[in-house]
């Protein structure tokens, strides 16, 4: 095997079965949990560029995930236009917003910096679902299904290559993240800003740079859920919840890391899905089950595995090369 | 009597009860976030689950009520030395081993906390808004041209009182000394030989105590229900932002002004609307002065 491909072993293995599952497979409940492992995991990819790879932890995402969703369920909804058109609007929007938000709280850190994007996505929030005239309000909006490609109207297997296509496109990104002159600078600034600021690093552009694209990256996942879901509910979308969720699975697989996030949503989506349907008719309020597990894996893999599953690999593969050595 | 005249009276009347507004609510905020800058002045952690324990304080009260029939101030001898019980159990399990972690680290354990926390309020008692409605929730009080309800004004003046006993507690007493010491430099506080794990754990419990007593106070006052917290929690952040993070004297004050921003923001624009402002003005705090209104000493190390 190439070099090339060797060092990339395991995103290999994660997308070649993603790619080669619904050649198999044809039930629907299992092609959806992969959908939304891949859209999950891309989110949490996105995240992850602020996140993980610019040292700007956020609380806030569901911001930029909640324009996505509500720029193209609007535009569709209110005036039938394409949710690829709403998929630009709202990329366009959350380039603004990442950019100011990005630009506002530049000189915050750690939990400062969490506490402002916390608030952000609750303005947010709170103009999705108290302004009853344009969205519905708290009612939230029904996302018009019409098949077809350019209205996102798809079948599973066709939502499973497309879902596909932007996890590796992500996936990719942050590849070339760990290998170019913006990631290394990047990387220097998350570790030292003041010795990347000395060595002429313009460490706060870079930084605004990253949580914009961020949030583009964000939003574009934001519209394919609301396509693939079908309904958009601002209590879900702008949650914190849904923000942590993205923070979760990036810790768990691993921050900074390209293939970390998409391991964390294969352990975390999987473990959703096995959980509501095992859980499902004992009670009501089991939903509420998987999100205490969630709480309790956070809490623990924070204590235990903060670099996360990706650094427990490193961490094997280094002790095993000892060994042989 | 002419119109003018009559139109001042009334506008007299109209800004006096949002002035004793003002100041019943931020003497409840105050107390919720007293807590919280305690906690992150002495741990130098911000607690996410803050809010988390407020809304199990309300539910505490809740269940009291409805189950045992039993008033929420009388509750509240009994919620003190629980929580504060919780706030030693939860400092020993979890935020014990992150407290001299990562900022990260101790961002995400507190908010695995609170998600935690709030389901498990989900599973447990279901999604429902419940209410505590005891006799005093509904007895008017009228003063001058204002009108309030006997719980708003028991709430702030046990509020106020708690908030003074701690201050008092931290100003005074030897223990508060140590705890203020631990604040001011971890390092020479273990050289004097300063126990800090105990005050850790007791800033924790006190810190929770305090929220879990709020909480308590504020069930006939707001409807209960798993996120009930997160309202609050936010409110307290910009409350405890805005007076400098750790500075207790300064969470008085900010919580004065974030109840004024919330008085006035519900008169003039209507209730559906005024989180916005606070949060705004949060964001402004937060961009313009990070270190608190009145500048904060050491803020630059703590992420500012």
């Amino acid at each position: 095997m190439p070099a090339g491909l060797a060092r990339h072993r395991g995103a290999l293995v994660v997308f070649g079965a993603a790619a080669l599952v619904p050649l198999v497979v044809r039930d629907a409940y299992f092609l959806d949990s992969l959908v939304l492992i891949l859209l999950w995991g891309a989110l949490s990819a996105a995240w992850n560029v602020a996140g993980g790879y610019a040292g700007q932890v956020s609380i806030g995402h569901a911001a930029f995930f909640g324009i996505g969703a509500y720029s193209a369920a609007l535009l569709s909804a209110r005036f039938q236009q394409s949710p690829w058109l709403g998929m630009l609007v709202g990329v366009a929007l959350s380039l603004a917003a990442g950019a100011a938000i990005g630009y506002l709280s530049n000189r915050l850190k750690g939990p400062y910096f969490a506490l402002s994007t916390i608030a952000f996505s609750q303005v947010l929030l709170i103009v999705a679902s108290r302004w009853r005239g344009f969205t519905s309000g708290s009612e939230g909006i029904p996302v018009p299904f019409r098949p077809g490609f350019s209205t996102l109207g798809l079948g599973h297997v066709a939502w499973v290559y497309l879902a596909l296509v932007v996890a590796v496109l992500y996936w990719g990104i942050e590849v070339w993240l760990e290998r170019s002159r913006f990631g290394y600078r990047l990387a220097g600034v998350r570790e030292d800003e003041d010795a990347a600021q000395a060595l002429g690093i313009p460490s706060r552009r870079l930084k605004v740079i990253a949580v914009t694209a961020s949030a583009a990256l964000t939003s574009v996942c934001g519209t394919l859920w609301a396509q693939y879901v079908g309904f958009v509910d601002p209590f879900y979308v702008f949650s914190v919840d849904l923000s942590v969720r993205f923070a979760l699975n990036t810790i768990i697989g691993g921050m900074g890391t390209a293939l970390g996030p998409f391991l964390g949503s294969i352990l975390i989506t999987s473990l959703e899905t096995y959980l509501r349907a095992s859980l499902s008719g004992v009670k009501s309020g089991f939903t509420g089950i998987y999100l205490i597990v969630y709480g309790t894996v956070l809490i623990l893999v924070v204590r235990f595995v903060p670099d996360g599953l990706a650094g427990l690999a490193a961490r094997l593969r280094a002790w095993r090369a000892r060994a042989v050595a | 009597m002419d119109p003018a005249r009559r139109l001042g009276r009334a506008q007299i009347d109209v800004f006096a009860q949002l002035g004793v507004s003002t100041v019943l609510l931020g003497g409840i905020y105050a107390l919720i976030a007293v807590g919280l800058t305690l906690i992150f002045g002495i741990m130098r952690v911000v607690n996410f689950a803050h809010g988390e324990f407020l809304m199990l304080g309300m539910y505490l009260a809740f269940w009291a009520y409805t189950l045992l029939a039993l008033d929420p101030y009388f509750v509240l001898f009994v919620s003190i030395p629980v929580f504060y019980g919780v706030g030693l159990v939860t400092y020993v399990l979890v935020m014990r081993g992150v407290i001299h972690a990562s900022h990260n680290v101790q961002i995400f354990t507190t908010v695995g906390l609170s998600t935690a926390l709030q389901n498990l309020a989900l599973v447990l008692w279901s999604g429902d808004f419940h209410t505590v409605r005891p006799w005093h929730a509904s007895t008017p009080i009228r003063l001058g041209g204002t009108a309030f309800n006997l719980s708003q004004v028991v709430a702030f003046v046990i509020a106020i009182a708690l908030t003074v006993l701690l201050f008092a507690f931290m100003r005074w007493t030897h223990t508060g000394r140590v705890m203020r010491a631990t604040a001011q430099d971890r390092e020479a506080a273990v050289l004097m030989g300063i126990d800090t794990d105990r005050v850790y754990r007791l800033t924790f419990a006190i810190g929770i105590a305090a929220v879990g007593a709020a909480g308590v106070l504020v069930s006939p006052l707001y409807a209960v229900y798993p996120t009930a917290g997160l309202q609050f929690v936010l409110l307290s952040y910009v409350v405890v932002v805005l007076g400098g993070l750790g500075d207790m004297v300064g969470a008085l004050i900010g919580s004065l002004i974030v109840a004024a921003v919330e008085v006035a923001g519900s008169y003039f624009f209507g209730t559906a609307w005024k989180e916005i402002l606070y949060f705004v003005l949060f964001i402004g705090v937060l961009v313009f002065r990070p270190a608190g209104l009145f500048g904060q000493r050491g803020a630059e190390n703590l992420g500012v």
